[in-house]
C-alpha cells in the first residue's frame, strides 16, 4: 500500500472517530438524566471517553497530514481539498487546547461538529496530489497557511462557544418583543449550519448516484480591429439543473424525478457559464436545508434553539462566555502573525510588494478588524455575554467568506485554491 | 459616559490623598470617590485604576476638543468597523491597480454593465487610494497615538505608586472577593500566605496585616506595544510613498545582453532564462494531457555596477559584476536594497543583430557583410566602394495615424532602418534605402514598393542576409519586477513590535491580589485583565496552602469576566 493510499484511508478512520466522539460527548450532556445514574458520574465518565475518542482521531488525522506530506513531497495545504481537511485538523486542536484548560465536556457537542462539518467540506473537492507551481514553492507556504488555519481555528472554538452561550441564554419560553428577536436570531444561525449540511448532503447523494448534465455556450468576441472570435465554453452540472447557465444550451441532460430540462435560465449578470453552475448549488443547498429544517421541526414541534437549549441547562454561562473570549483571546495573536504578518512577507519575497489589496488580503484584514473591533468593544467598553457572543458567531461568518467566498465569489491571486 | 464634574469640586479622599478632578477611584486607598458610587453595590470600575485621564479632566479649546474625540475607544471602533466596511467594498470588483493597460472609464460599464459604471464612478474602482480611506487611515493612525498616551501615562502612574493597605469597599467591591472569619494571628497568617503566593511568581508587599500580591504587570503594556507597532507600520507605509525611498519598475531583458536598469547605475543580464513544466509521470492520472503545470520559470541573472563612462552614449560602458543570482519566483535577487523579481517571460525570439551584405542585384556582385545591431547599431557602414549612414531606425515598425513610420514599442519586433546609400553609380546627394531585417517584416511593409518609391527605378543595391549563421537572436526574454523599498526594515520593525505586543498582552495575564486582616475577617479582593477563571482557580489554590479551603466558584463576584 503506498503512503497516499495509507493517507486515505487514516483520514476515514479519523473523520468516522470524530464523528462516534461526537455521539459519546451528545451521550455524556444527554444522558444525565437517565434513570438511576448521578449526572456528574454519567458525564466524568462519558466524557472521558469522548475525549479519548477524539484525540484518537486527531491522531489518525495528523496521521493523515504527515504520510500525505511524505507521499506528495510537499505540505498538503497546497490546494482547497488539503487546506480544508488540514482547518478541521486545526480545529480539533484548538479544541484539544480550549479543553484542557477548561474541561467542558459539552463543548465537544458544538466545537467536534465543526470540524466534522469542515472535513466533510475538504470531500467536496478533487483530492488527487497535484504538484506545486512556481510561486507555491517557498517555506512560507508551510507558515502562512498553517498559523493562518490554526488562528482561525480558534475563531471557530470562540464560534461554538459564542453559539452555546446564546443558545443557554436566550429565554426560550418569553415572547417579549426582544427575546422574540433573540429567538429568530438564534434559529436563522442554525438554519445557515442546516443549509450548509443541506449542501453537503446533495453534493454527496448527487456524486453518488453518478448525476451530470453539460450545458455549452458560444462566445463570439469581436476585437478592436474588427475580427471575430468565438469560443465555446463548456459546463458539468453534477446537480440536476434547476437553472441553466444564461444563454446555454443544452448538450447532455440527464432527468431526474421527471425533469427533463432547465427549470429557467440565469440572469444576466452571472457572467460566465460556472455562475450558473454556483447558483444552481445554491438553490440545491437551500432547498435541502429547508427540507431537512422542516423534518427537524415535525420531529421536534418547536424551534430548534428551544429544542436545544434543555441540552445546556445547568452550564455555567459565565464560562461559556469566558471560553469563547478566551479561544478568540489565544486565536488572535496567531491569526495576525500567520494571516497577516507572515503572508505580507512571502507576498514581499515572491511578487515584490507586501501588500497589494488583493481580495484575499482585503478579507484577511476584514477578519483582522473584526476580531480587534471584537477585543475593543470587549475590553475597554465592556460588551460582555449576549453582544460578545453574536459578535464571536458573526466574526466566524467572516472567516468563512475570507476561506470560501472570496475563492467562490470573488477571483484573486489566490484562485488557485479553485472552488467548487 | 462619565457626567460631567462640577467645575470645583473637593477631591480629597478621606484617606488624605489629593486627587485630580475626574478621579473615580482613590489613588492611595482605592475608596471610590463619588458619592453615589460610593453608596452603590456591585463591580468597580478597574479601568486604569480609576486614575484621571487628560481626556476626562480639561475639556476647553480646540487642542483639547481633538484630544478628547480621538482618546475615545467608542471613537476608535467606529473608526474601525468604518474601514472594515469600506475595504469590504473594494472587492466587489477587481481594483484599477489590478491590470496593467485599462481605460478604466469605460472598463467597468463594459465588463460590469450599470453596475459597473456606478462603482467606477463612485471611485470604489480605487478604493484603497481614495481620499477618504487614507484619511480613515490616518484617523485610526491618530486615534491610535493619543488613545495609547491618553491612558498609558495614568496607568503607569497608578502601577508604579500601589499602596498595599486599600480601602475595604475597594476590595468588597472587585470581580474577585473573599470574605471570610479568620481566627490565625493576622501578620503571622498573612507572611505564611506571602510563601505559596512567592512561588506561583508574585511579587509580594506587606504591611502589617495587609498584603498586595502581584505578578506579570509588562502583560499590561501589550495594548500599548500593539499600538505603538501599528504606528510605526502605518508611518512607514506613508513614507513609501516619499519620492526616493521606491521603485518599481516592469523591464524586459532578453536573453544574452547586459541592459540598462534606469534611474541606477545598475546593468543586468538574462545569462539563461528556463521555463519548465512538468511532465505527465508529475501529474496526477486526472491531468494528464488536460493540464499544463508550470514547474519552474528562472533567469540566471548577474547583477553589474556601471563604474565609468556611464553617460557617454559614445563609449562603452564599463562594467563591473555585483551580485549573481538564479532568480524564480520566491527567490529574487537582491544586492543593497535593489531587489529583482521574476515576473514574466516571452518565448518569442528577439533579433538581436544581422549580418547583410551590400549586393549589386545587377551584376550579382557582392561587397561585403557589416554587422547591424538591433539595439546600438552603429552610424556609418563601409562596404566596398559604398557607404551607407543610417538615418532612422525604428524598433516596432508601424504606421501612425498621418500614414508616417514610427515605432510602436522599444522593444524589436519589427525593427526597420533607413540608410542613406552613397557611392558609384548613385545620385550625388546619395539614394534612400528602407531595411526590414526579419523576412516577415520585409513582406508585411513592402520593402521593394517603399524603395522604390524612395529610389526610382534604377535602383541596383541590396541589403540581404546569406546564411542563417548571420542572424543572432536571443532565445527568449525574461521580464523582472525591480525594486527598491527603503521603507521595507521600518515596515517589518512595526510588525515585529505588534507582535510583541499581542504575545505579552495576550498570553499572560496581570494579576493582583489585596488582603486586609481585621477583627478576625479576612478580606480579599483580586482583579486580572483576563482569564479570571484560572485567576479564581489560582486564589483557591494558594488559600489552600495555609489551609484555607474555598470553592474557586465562590470567589466569583459577579461579572468576573473579560
Amino acid at each position: 500500500m503506498s503512503l497516499l493510499d495509507f493517507s486515505s484511508d487514516v483520514f476515514i478512520i479519523a473523520f468516522f472517530l470524530y464523528s462516534g466522539a461526537f455521539m459519546l460527548f451528545t451521550i455524556a450532556i444527554m444522558g444525565r438524566r437517565w434513570s438511576g445514574r448521578k449526572p456528574e458520574e454519567h458525564t466524568a465518565r462519558w466524557g472521558k471517553a469522548a475525549f479519548i475518542a477524539s484525540s484518537l482521531g486527531l491522531l489518525c488525522h495528523l496521521a493523515y497530514f504527515i504520510t500525505r506530506w511524505m507521499g506528495s513531497g510537499h505540505i498538503p495545504v497546497s490546494n482547497m481539498y488539503e487546506f480544508m481537511t488540514f482547518l478541521s485538523m486545526m480545529i480539533m486542536v484548538a479544541f484539544t487546547v480550549i479543553f484542557a484548560i477548561y474541561r467542558t465536556i459539552i463543548l465537544g457537542v458544538f466545537a467536534v461538529p465543526v470540524s466534522i462539518i469542515v472535513m466533510a467540506y475538504a470531500a467536496v473537492f478533487p483530492q488527487e496530489v497535484q504538484p506545486l507551481i512556481p510561486s507555491l514553492k517557498s517555506i512560507y507556504l508551510n507558515i502562512h497557511v498553517t498559523l493562518a488555519a490554526l488562528g482561525e481555528s480558534f475563531f471557530a472554538v470562540g464560534f461554538a462557544a459564542g453559539l452555546m452561550y446564546l443558545l443557554r441564554t436566550v429565554n426560550f419560553d418569553s415572547t417579549a418583543r426582544s427575546d422574540r428577536k433573540q429567538q429568530r436570531l438564534v434559529e436563522f444561525t442554525l438554519f445557515s449550519i442546516i443549509v450548509i449540511i443541506g449542501f453537503l448532503g446533495s453534493v454527496f447523494a448527487f456524486r453518488g448516484a453518478g448525476y451530470e448534465s453539460v450545458f455549452v455556450r458560444s462566445n463570439v468576441t469581436i476585437d478592436s480591429s474588427g475580427q471575430g472570435d468565438s469560443t465555446i465554453e463548456k459546463v458539468s452540472y453534477k446537480m440536476p439543473p434547476i437553472v441553466a447557465p444564461y444563454q446555454s444550451e443544452t448538450e447532455v441532460f440527464q432527468p431526474f424525478l421527471g425533469i427533463t430540462k432547465p427549470l429557467f435560465e440565469a440572469p444576466s449578470w452571472m457572467n460566465g457559464v460556472n455562475a450558473g453552475r454556483k447558483f444552481n448549488t445554491v438553490i440545491w443547498s437551500l432547498l435541502s436545508g429547508l427540507i431537512l429544517y422542516t423534518m427537524l421541526r415535525l420531529i421536534v414541534r418547536r424551534l430548534l434553539g428551544k429544542a436545544i437549549h434543555p441540552v445546556l441547562d445547568g452550564i455555567d454561562e459565565n464560562d461559556l462566555d469566558e471560553i469563547t473570549y478566551r479561544a478568540i483571546a489565544i486565536g488572535f495573536p496567531i491569526f495576525t502573525l500567520g494571516a497577516l504578518i507572515f503572508a505580507m512577507i512571502w507576498a514581499q519575497i515572491a511578487w515584490g510588494r507586501f501588500w497589494g489589496w488583493d481580495p484575499k488580503e482585503v478579507w484577511a484584514l476584514v477578519t483582522w478588524l473584526f476580531y480587534s473591533a471584537y477585543l475593543h468593544l470587549r475590553l475597554a467598553r465592556g460588551w460582555q455575554g449576549r453582544r460578545s457572543a453574536w459578535l464571536a458567531v458573526l466574526g466566524f461568518l467572516v472567516v468563512m467568506f475570507t476561506l470560501i467566498g472570496v475563492n467562490l465569489v470573488i477571483a484573486g491571486l489566490h484562485s488557485y485554491a479553485g472552488t467548487d | 459616559m462619565t457626567p460631567r464634574e462640577p467645575l470645583v469640586s473637593n477631591t480629597k479622599c478621606d484617606c488624605g490623598h489629593q486627587n485630580p478632578v475626574g478621579t473615580v477611584l482613590c489613588e492611595a486607598c482605592g475608596k471610590p470617590q463619588d458619592e453615589k458610587e460610593l453608596g452603590a453595590e456591585g463591580n468597580l470600575e478597574m479601568r486604569y485604576d480609576g486614575v484621571a485621564r487628560r481626556s476626562q479632566r480639561i475639556r476647553q479649546g480646540v487642542i483639547d476638543r481633538i484630544w478628547n474625540f480621538f482618546s475615545s475607544v467608542k471613537i476608535a471602533v467606529y473608526l474601525i468597523v468604518i474601514t472594515l466596511l469600506g475595504s469590504m467594498l473594494g472587492t466587489i470588483f477587481p481594483q484599477e491597480s489590478t491590470f496593467l493597460n485599462i481605460d478604466a472609464s469605460t472598463y467597468y460599464k463594459e465588463m460590469y454593465g450599470t453596475a459597473g459604471n456606478i462603482y467606477y464612478r463612485l471611485g470604489l474602482s480605487h478604493t484603497y487610494e481614495s481620499w477618504w480611506f487614507i484619511t480613515l487611515l490616518v484617523m485610526i493612525g491618530a486615534s491610535l497615538v493619543i488613545c495609547s498616551l491618553d491612558r498609558v501615562l495614568p496607568l503607569y502612574k497608578a502601577l508604579t505608586r500601589q499602596k498595599v493597605r486599600k480601602h475595604r469597599q475597594f476590595l468588597t467591591r472587585q470581580k474577585v472577593v473573599l470574605v471570610s472569619p479568620l481566627e490565625a494571628d493576622p501578620e503571622a497568617w498573612v507572611a505564611a500566605l506571602s510563601e505559596p503566593l512567592k512561588k506561583r511568581g508574585y511579587r509580594v508587599k506587606t504591611e502589617g496585616s495587609a498584603l498586595l500580591a502581584e505578578k506579570h504587570r509588562f502583560s499590561r503594556w501589550g495594548p500599548y506595544v500593539i499600538h505603538i507597532g501599528l504606528i510605526i507600520f502605518l508611518l512607514a507605509v506613508l513614507a513609501r510613498g516619499l519620492p526616493g525611498l521606491n521603485m518599481d519598475q516592469h523591464l524586459a531583458f532578453p536573453q544574452g545582453e547586459a541592459a540598462r536598469i534606469p534611474e541606477t547605475t545598475y546593468y543586468l543580464k538574462n545569462e539563461q532564462f528556463t521555463v519548465e513544466f512538468y511532465s505527465d509521470e508529475e501529474m496526477p492520472e486526472e491531468f494528464r494531457g488536460k493540464k499544463v503545470l508550470p514547474k519552474l520559470y528562472e533567469t540566471q541573472a548577474v547583477l553589474y555596477e556601471c563604474t565609468a563612462d556611464c553617460t557617454d552614449p559614445a563609449r562603452e560602458p564599463v562594467l563591473a559584476e555585483v551580485a549573481r543570482h538564479d532568480i524564480r519566483v520566491n527567490s529574487p535577487l537582491s544586492y543593497k536594497g535593489l531587489k529583482a523579481y521574476q515576473f514574466d517571460y516571452d518565448l518569442t525570439p528577439v533579433l538581436r543583430s544581422v549580418q547583410p551584405e551590400l549586393v549589386n542585384s545587377l551584376t550579382g556582385e557582392a561587397y561585403g557583410k557589416f554587422k547591424l545591431d538591433m539595439r546600438n547599431p552603429e552610424r556609418t557602414f563601409q562596404t566596398g566602394p559604398y557607404t551607407l549612414s543610417l538615418k532612422e531606425k525604428y524598433m516596432d515598425f508601424g504606421l501612425n495615424e498621418e500614414g508616417r513610420p514610427v515605432s510602436k514599442s522599444p522593444y524589436p519586433n519589427a525593427p526597420a532602418f533607413l540608410f542613406l546609400i552613397t557611392g558609384p553609380g548613385l545620385p550625388g546627394e546619395g539614394q534612400q534605402y528602407f531595411y526590414f531585417p526579419k523576412q516577415v517584416d520585409k513582406e508585411q511593409f513592402q520593402q521593394q514598393a517603399i524603395n522604390e518609391r524612395l529610389g526610382g527605378s534604377g535602383r541596383f543595391l541590396e541589403l540581404e542576409v546569406q546564411d542563417m549563421s548571420d542572424v543572432d537572436f536571443a532565445a527568449s526574454t525574461s521580464y523582472l519586477n525591480i525594486r527598491i523599498d527603503r521603507a521595507m526594515p521600518f515596515v517589518w520593525t512595526g510588525a515585529g513590535i505588534v507582535m510583541l505586543g499581542l504575545v505579552l498582552g495576550f498570553y499572560w495575564q496581570h494579576r493582583r491580589i489585596w488582603l486586609r486582616v481585621e477583627d478576625r475577617e479576612l478580606v480579599l479582593g483580586g482583579h486580572t485583565n483576563k482569564n479570571w477563571f484560572g485567576f479564581r482557580r489560582e486564589i483557591a489554590a494558594v488559600l489552600n496552602k495555609v489551609d484555607l479551603i474555598v470553592d474557586e466558584k465562590s470567589l466569583d463576584n459577579g461579572g468576573g469576566l473579560a
